[in-house]
């Protein structure tokens, strides 16, 4: 199982039925493809950084999927031929996310060794006032 | 901590040229020497994160000036490069 993130950029000029209507029909298409989403983000109207064809500002979206990759296939497929899309990016998160983990993971156990060896005496008075 | 940046100072500088001779003035560029803390998952969509490497000229700020380790620059470059091509932020900017 994989995970992804699916951001797309709508045109700004249509209105709001339309763009929540595309996104239903994206989350009902990831699901009839046997995807699931983990979280659905509106994000809204933001200034671009540089137009794209001519316009100033985009309206936002972003998915995160678990799937296979098969929905992304189609997904993206249509993502290309719809007009009200004007751009979007596919992003695959789950290696990263697992190899932040790790390394974070990691960290904190290096952390515990060394609390251990710097509270050690402390620790040992603890204990021994403990039994006391 | 403090001591282990001394030694690596020294190591980039064998010529010795440092802050006795010149005074208190940095040589020609500001190293940030005490590195950023680059998060152990670089989420391409942390605008706030990334601008911090990306100076006015909306360029990928060089190693030699962030100072950080070459894995974090490269995962910092491509998450740049995909906040760029979704517009979050410049490929040039003037």
């Amino acid at each position: 199982m994989r995970t992804y993130e699916v951001m797309y950029i709508v045109d700004p000029e249509t209105d709001g039925d339309k763009v929540a209507k595309l996104n239903e029909a994206v989350g009902k298409l990831i699901e009839k493809e046997g995807g699931e989403i983990v979280r659905m983000d509106d994000i809204g109207l933001k200034t671009m950084a540089y137009p794209i064809q001519k316009k100033e500002e985009g309206y936002y979206v972003l998915f995160e999927i678990n799937g296979t990759g098969q929905e992304i296939l189609e997904l993206e497929r249509r993502m290309r031929v719809n007009d009200m899309i004007i751009r979007f990016i596919t992003v695959r998160v789950d290696e990263d996310r697992k190899k932040a983990d790790k390394i974070r993971t990691k960290r904190e156990a290096r952390q515990v060794k060394r609390a251990s060896f710097r509270n050690a005496p402390q620790a040992e008075a603890a204990e021994a006032q403990a039994e006391a | 901590m403090a001591e282990k940046e001394m030694e690596m100072l020294d190591e980039r500088e064998p010529l010795g040229v440092g802050e006795d001779v010149i005074g208190d003035r940095p040589r020609r560029y500001q190293r940030r020497r005490p590195r950023q803390v680059v998060p152990d998952y670089v989420d391409w969509k942390d605008i706030d994160l990334l601008r911090q490497f990306v100076p006015e000229r909306g360029k990928i700020m060089p190693r030699r000036i962030s100072g950080i380790t070459a894995k974090d620059q490269r995962r910092i470059a491509k998450a740049i490069k995909r906040a760029r091509s979704m517009a979050m932020l410049p490929f040039v900017a003037d």
